[in-house]
């Protein structure tokens, strides 16, 4: 009964930290999921409104996709270190 | 067609969200997705406090270090022939690229952007080498050893250098200082402060964005080390994960033919991930960070924002 009392909250502090991983890397996947959207959106709409500027808006449009799709990994790095790291 | 696949998933999918069954599933404890990315050391140096081991990461970027040193000497030596080959136009392509594009395209003064066009490059080359010598199996990982003859030999693993912080972060702090100093050479202490405060801003709002462009200074230092650390750190975990590590974890709960389904279905995935990190998400790193490089480097040198 002891060794159990012991173990409970453990448990339960694995799974919050699982939790925090899922939560934080998932609520964090939203706004660049919409951004990095957005940026294709808007290329799709430059291109064909000027076809002779492809070269430089796609240029453009990798290094805002680059900078976008990286702030996922920013939560998932924290998530990460909430993970391993935290008490 | 679509709502038969659906009216089939739909079991599947109820299992996978009910509590109950959430519960229930049992993993693997002994399989630890983070010890692939551990750092043992294979040849022991120890200078007094500093440990100077060669782990496998020193490995991978000795590897870089030789490639990118023989692309620069092939580029220097190979320019501007009379009959290219197809060599000639790779070479031709990867000098216009950090040249003309990256390094000219960002930064406005010619004479600046001689000067620092060859860092620019090598940094490209080097961060690219490093980002698509981890996509090639190696013998590297201790973790799991394979015995042949009485030897045990390194099992075959991807595994890159630039997924460990501290490689990035050596690279953003040579980048901030190198900007910075040039910043300060080309305009002075006080006419570089000045300058990161944005033109039309004026009266007692001064100190306060003084201060937010201070943090932001700051925080280059994570979001140009960190962008390349977690893409590259993220690609592997995901093609880990798919390419066994689900398998392995869920085994023991999903039994030999739930095991062999999920399998086929997540080696399919870890194949269409590892195509996309080769094909894309490499080279765009290294085109960022050197991009980026170009920029902090224009901006802290041009007269006016």
């Amino acid at each position: 009964m002891e060794a159990l009392d012991l173990l409970v909250p453990l448990i339960a502090q694995q799974d919050g930290k699982a939790i925090a991983l899922g939560l934080g890397t998932g609520l964090g996947a939203i706004g660049p999921g919409a951004g990095v959207g957005y940026i294709f959106g808007k290329t799709i709409e430059s291109v064909t409104r000027q076809p002779e500027m492809r070269d430089e808006i796609q240029s453009i449009m990798w290094l805002g996709f680059a900078l976008t799709e990286a702030i996922v990994f920013y939560a998932l790095m924290m998530s990460l270190v909430a993970f391993f790291l935290a008490g | 067609m679509t709502r038969r696949i659906a009216a089939a998933l739909t079991p599947l999918a109820l299992l996978l969200a009910s509590p109950a069954a959430a519960l229930a599933i049992e993993t693997n404890k002994e399989f630890k997705p983070q010890n692939e990315f551990k750092l043992d050391p294979l040849v022991e140096i120890k200078l007094g406090p500093v440990d100077l081991s060669i782990t496998k990461a020193v490995i991978y970027l000795f590897l870089a270090a030789i490639a990118t040193c023989l692309t620069m000497v092939l580029i220097a030596r190979r320019m501007g022939q009379e009959k290219p080959g197809r060599m000639e136009t790779a070479i031709e392509a990867a000098y216009d690229l950090t040249n003309s594009q990256i390094t000219r395209g960002n930064i406005d003064s010619p004479r600046m952007a001689g000067k620092w066009f060859a860092f620019i490059a090598t940094l490209f080359f080097f961060i690219w080498f490093n980002n698509m010598i981890g996509y090639i199996p190696l013998p590297t990982n201790t973790e799991h050893p394979i015995e042949i003859l009485g030897l045990s030999i390194p099992s075959f693993a991807l595994y890159a250098a630039t997924a460990n912080i501290s490689v990035p972060l050596a690279l953003t702090l040579v980048v901030w200082f190198s900007y910075h100093v040039e910043g300060i050479r080309a305009k002075g202490p006080i006419k570089y402060l000045k300058g990161w405060i944005p033109a039309g801003v004026q009266g007692k709002i001064v100190p306060f964005v003084f201060i937010i462009e201070v943090l932001s200074q700051l925080v280059r230092l994570v979001s140009l080390s960190a962008r390349l650390f977690a893409n590259i750190l993220a690609g592997h975990l995901l093609i880990l994960l798919m390419a066994g590590g689900m398998v392995v974890l869920l085994g023991v709960s999903i039994g030999l033919i739930g095991s062999v389904i999920l399998g086929v279905f997540t080696g399919g995935i870890a194949i269409l991930f590892y195509l996309f990190e080769v094909g894309l998400v490499a080279s765009l790193q290294a085109y960022i960070f050197a991009t980026l490089t170009a920029i902090y480097l224009g901006e802290a040198v041009a007269e006016e924002h």
